[in-house]
């Protein structure tokens, strides 16, 4: 059974490609894969970009806890 | 006086004794007891037109001490034995009228004298569920990283109240009437668009002691103020300058924020009614009371006239002084400002000197605007709902 590969969300508009060779982890291969991720540093608040493979870990000051980002779908809601 | 479609019944009255031979009552209430008015001669019936105490006595709901009397209207045909109750325009004019007591922006005050609770409670119902008002209805979050979570601040964007030009929401149509009906294409015509994009930043210029966030850092509160208006189409002509669509109140406060927060919301306001949502209800209470009547049967005088006034809120009751006699008396002044509490009918010198009551068809109405319409308007925007009800039932009638 083919099952779709996750796709993580673009982070800055492919601004970080750098490691190039760690295309496609999951089925399909071809896909091509962001790499680099921003996240927000849980202590600080400063945004962090880190790579795969990366440690994780906020490059300004030092902490072990990040958050993810909130998508940037937009989502609707009924008003009642 | 018109005597047809009075029951046979009356007649057996004149020759038995109505206390030993149990028949149908004759006020053609079909009921096997026999009542009060029956035990009195039919001639006497029919002569008797009501006295002018008589209907003064119909109008009146009697507040006694542990129960209420006379509730429910008797003025419709067949109540009366040979008197005639139908429905009359003529009579309607005459009796009606309307007292304005207070009218503000937002507050409405009036009397409506002469008509039927059933009436009555009809526009009060009408006022809070079936006058069309705009209101946020759906919320497209494009960005929010406020503590306050999208569904939670989706519903309270609902209930903010907005206002605009009056003579541009006569432009507008329902984008959906019935709930189960399929809404139509979004237009100019159905919904207006409003934008809230606000984020939070630190102000440096403060010195490092202040701890107040207001000062500390730029749009830490959020408030309705910065729900902005995006017209579209033709829009920006029926709602420009003061006419623009706004939030009633501009300081409503509907969440807070630290730097770096922000929310980024697309809003479609529609027409609705009250039925549907609260946030559709146009009136903040609409409501109504029966007058308060309070009668001295006996003249109240002494100390027992200032215990009396004081059993009342102030400024219903008073002492007067008689100019001859010199002697102290209780007299009504305004029974308008009474709760009717009945803390008269608990002092044992008091009773049987007072009786309490509400005038039936004499109605307090009392009407609270949310701000989208000026309180006067909404009685008349109810009043040709009702009407528009009519004409349609009439209309299906003749159908049928």
């Amino acid at each position: 059974m083919q099952r779709d590969a996750y796709v993580p969300p673009t982070a800055g508009g492919g601004a970080a490609r750098g490691g190039g060779g760690y295309g496609g982890g999951g089925g399909g291969g071809d896909i091509p894969r962001q790499v680099s991720m921003k996240y927000l540093c849980a202590d600080c608040g400063k945004s962090v970009t880190i790579n795969k493979g990366d440690m994780i870990r906020c490059k300004e000051c030092g902490f072990r806890i990040l958050y993810k980002e909130r998508t940037k779908r937009m989502v609707q809601f009924e008003a009642r | 006086m018109p005597l047809t479609g009075l029951p046979l019944a009356v007649f057996v009255f004149t020759t038995t004794p109505a206390r030993k031979k149990v028949s149908l009552c004759a006020r053609a209430c079909n009921s096997p007891h026999i009542h009060r008015h029956c035990t009195a001669s039919t001639a006497a019936i029919f002569a008797m037109a009501p006295t002018k105490e008589e209907l003064e006595r119909r109008r009146i709901v009697g507040v006694e001490e542990e129960r209420v009397s006379n509730v429910t209207s008797t003025d419709f045909p067949g109540h009366y034995p040979g008197e005639d109750h139908t429905w009359n325009l003529e009579e309607f004019r005459k009796k009606l009228k309307i007292q304005i007591h207070k009218a503000n922006d937002l507050d409405y005050e009036f009397d409506l004298i002469g008509v039927d609770a059933s009436i009555a409670n009809a526009f009060r119902r009408i006022l809070i569920s079936e006058v069309p008002t705009l209101a946020i209805e759906t919320v497209f979050v494009h960005n929010n990283t406020s503590i306050v979570q999208d569904e939670v601040l989706a519903q309270r964007l609902g209930l903010v109240p907005l206002r605009g030009d009056k003579k541009g929401f006569q432009h507008l149509r329902w984008l959906k009437k019935n709930p189960d009906e399929p809404a139509v294409e979004a237009t100019d015509f159905n919904t207006i668009v409003m934008g809230l994009k606000v984020a939070c930043t630190r102000n440096h210029a403060t010195p490092a002691t202040e701890t107040d966030p207001e000062k500390l850092y730029f749009n830490s509160s959020v408030y309705a103020r910065d729900i902005k208006f995006q017209p579209q189409g033709r829009q920006s002509d029926w709602f420009s300058g003061a006419g623009e669509i706004r939030p009633v109140n501009p300081d409503i406060l509907l969440a807070k924020m630290r730097p770096g927060q922000e929310i980024d919301i697309e809003m479609h306001c529609v027409l609705g009614i009250g039925q549907d949502h609260a946030k559709f209800s146009p009136v903040a209470t609409a409501s109504y009371r029966l007058l308060p009547s309070i009668k001295i049967k006996q003249p109240i005088t002494g100390e027992d006239a200032e215990k009396f006034i004081n059993c009342f809120p102030k400024g219903v009751a008073e002492i007067q002084t008689d100019k001859k006699t010199g002697q102290k008396k209780a007299v009504i002044v305004n029974p308008r400002k009474d709760t009717v509490s009945r803390e008269v009918l608990r002092h044992e010198e008091l009773k049987g000197k007072v009786e309490l009551g509400r005038i039936r068809d004499h109605f307090i109405f009392s009407i609270e605007s949310t701000g989208m319409y000026h309180s006067d308007e909404l009685f008349l925007q109810a009043v040709q709902i009702l009407k528009k009800k009519c004409v349609d039932f009439h209309e299906k009638l003749l159908e049928s």
